[in-house]
């Protein structure tokens, strides 16, 4: 049952270039480049959890200097007056939104969770496995939406 | 007109209202509120015209909003933002008389498209 109603890499694809085309590339003119997964030194990493029917996270972590590129794009706003607070609100909306979207391709019963925002450190989730991720850059800078699974999620969704 | 934002993500609030404007839908009244009760309590205090509501938020959800609404006899058009879509909770609004349903990420056409017909 799981196999089924496992996101996909192209899933999130999608759901990145509606974000990129809404928010943060309306203009079409900087785009998100997909290529390798590489850690930024100095991160910011949102998460919403999955529970319920499916157990899980969605993950969007990406450099600092990217995630003030981000508040400053949804917010409209120049980057030199983006504040902490504007970055982890924004990067905590991003991940609901894939995580909202994310939850529409699982099973019903599936709860998401309000955004948790960790700031110069990456989210780490505990006996769950990576199910796909979309990695690459953004204006140069590393940008990363990822799905973790509960090891345990084939038992719950039986 | 006066329209109540509802959305306990500040982020979304200023991009709900950035988006009526980008949509055609200026010089209109905002109200906004950060979770449901604040909703519930500003469509009974504020009068609005239109609500256009998230739908998981602290104290209610936007379904109970309008369902506590509706049954006070309220008819004020409400809508959905949302980044959940199933077609439970499609069927639940419709079911509910919400007027539209609108999926983040969004666009000013979506918007445009989904409130004309109350904004003209």
């Amino acid at each position: 049952m799981s196999e089924n109603v496992t996101p996909t890499v192209d899933d999130l694809r999608e759901i990145a270039d509606q974000v990129w085309s809404a928010y943060l590339d309306p203009e079409g003119i900087r785009p998100f480049q997909q290529g390798e997964s590489h850690e930024p030194a100095k991160g910011v990493s949102a998460s919403v959890s999955l529970t319920g029917a499916w157990h899980g996270h969605v993950l969007v972590t990406c450099s600092s200097e990217a995630a003030r590129h981000a508040a400053a794009a949804f917010l409209a706003m120049e980057t030199e007056e983006v504040s902490d607070e504007d970055m982890t609100d924004v990067m905590g909306e991003l991940a609901n939104i894939v995580g909202g979207n994310v939850k529409s391709m699982l099973p019903p019963a599936t709860l998401v969770s309000l955004p948790h925002v960790v700031n110069g450190a990456s989210n780490r989730f505990p006996t769950t496995r990576q199910i796909c991720e979309l990695a690459g850059t953004w204006l140069d800078e590393p940008f990363s939406i990822s799905m973790w699974q509960g090891r345990d999620a084939g038992v719950v969704a039986a | 007109m006066k329209i109540l934002i509802a959305d306990d993500s500040r982020v979304m609030r200023q991009i709900v209202i950035r988006t009526l404007r980008q949509a055609g839908f200026d010089g209109h009244d905002l109200v906004e509120a950060a979770d449901g009760r604040q909703a519930h309590d500003a469509i009974v205090a504020e009068k609005p015209d239109l609500v256009v509501s998230d739908w998981n938020m602290p104290e209610m959800t936007g379904i109970q909003v309008l369902d506590a609404v509706r049954a006070a006899g309220n008819t004020v058009p409400f809508g959905f933002v949302t980044s959940e879509c199933t077609p439970e909770m499609q069927n639940a609004a419709e079911a509910a008389g919400a007027l539209f349903f609108i999926i983040k990420p969004f666009t000013p056409e979506r918007f445009k498209e989904a409130l004309s017909t109350v904004l003209g």
